[in-house]
């Protein structure tokens, strides 16, 4: 590259973004304190899902453990594997969430009085982890429903 | 001279419970994670509320899964944006009043030493590069991100990321001597 353009690249890493504003941090705070909010059916959502990549899992595990040896290759020395950590090869490479399905529920009256809106928002949360060493992946897809209460005067 | 302060350790974060330490976090990819947002939304506030979004998601639910956190920042800021843009198509006209991401006249940066004239004129040229090449430049600069990680992110060959920040660079560096032999 260019000198020109590495003093450009040079300078444009010195400035600076802007922070979000002081609002975004209280509403992180406020969001972050609450306890998060599960939908009814999350178990019963989740367990599909888990219960495949578990059987997934055990699946591979026997198809990568060796059948068990003659008598006469048993005598044999055993090849000496080092051990590894399936979860230490495979690491998360990304976290998608999809939007799929959004509903207006309605007017609600919060405690104070004032209205607000409720909508319900469902995604499916996909996260996929991969194994450098093979280019192995493994998804993991589960659906997600976010019910979001905003008041109606700043709609 | 240390722009940011250090941001905590990644290892470290997994064992953190959820106390007060995503300030910290916060303070430091906040800025950078707004910067991003901005290309792929209409306004500041909504930007804004991309970022919030994202966070929260990745402080509750992803910052745990190990690997590299500040990709999966990223991925969920752009998915957010993605989502908040359809959420946005089905609303009436009315309501969509788009005070401009990145193509505001909001400044995206702080005030450096040199002055606000440099800023402004960095701030109009990157405001006037093709959209491909500025998130990319974005990315790499203050997302401080890899070829590779930017490829996965916009759906991209790794080369191709590559060339659009090398074009990016050239055409900036063109607009600011433009505006340098005007002004």
């Amino acid at each position: 590259m260019d000198n020109d353009l590495q003093e450009l690249e040079a300078e444009l890493k010195r400035l600076r973004p802007l922070a979000p504003s002081r609002a975004v941090t209280d509403a992180i705070a406020r969001q972050l304190a609450a306890a998060p909010r599960r939908h009814r059916n999350f178990w019963a959502w989740t367990a599909l899902p888990l219960a495949a990549m578990v059987a997934g899992l055990v699946l591979l595990r026997e198809q990568s453990v060796a059948p068990a040896p003659t008598p006469a290759l048993a005598l044999a020395p055993a090849p000496v594997t080092a051990p590894m950590s399936a979860a230490a090869r495979y690491k998360p490479v990304s976290a998608e969430n999809l939007l799929y399905a959004q509903s207006d529920a309605g007017l609600v009256t919060l405690s104070d009085g004032t209205q607000a809106r409720r909508t319900r928002s469902s995604y499916v949360d996909t996260i996929t982890w991969k194994n450098s060493r093979t280019q192995a992946s493994l998804k993991w897809s589960v659906p997600r429903t976010e019910e979001r209460i905003v008041p109606v005067s700043f709609q | 001279m240390t722009l940011f302060r250090k941001a905590p350790s990644i290892e470290s974060m997994a064992d953190i419970p959820d106390d007060e330490s995503w300030r910290d976090w916060f303070q430091h990819y906040g800025p950078k994670l707004l910067l991003c947002a901005r290309q792929w939304t209409r306004s500041v506030a909504d930007a804004e509320d991309v970022v919030q979004d994202a966070f929260v998601r990745f402080w509750r639910n992803q910052r745990k899964l190990g690997g590299e956190p500040q990709a999966l920042l990223y991925t969920s800021v752009r998915r957010a944006a993605i989502d908040l843009a359809r959420r946005n198509s089905r609303r009436t006209a009315r309501e969509v009043r788009a005070d401009g991401g990145l193509e505001s006249i909001e400044p995206i940066f702080h005030l450096p030493l040199e002055g606000d004239d440099r800023r402004a004129e960095i701030e109009t040229a990157l405001r006037g590069l093709p959209e491909e090449q500025r998130e990319v430049l974005v990315l790499k600069i203050w997302g401080e991100l890899t070829f590779e990680q930017i490829a996965a992110q916009l759906g991209l060959p790794p080369n191709t990321a590559a060339s659009r920040y090398r074009y990016a660079l050239a055409a900036l560096r063109d607009a600011l001597t433009a505006a340098d032999c005007h002004g």
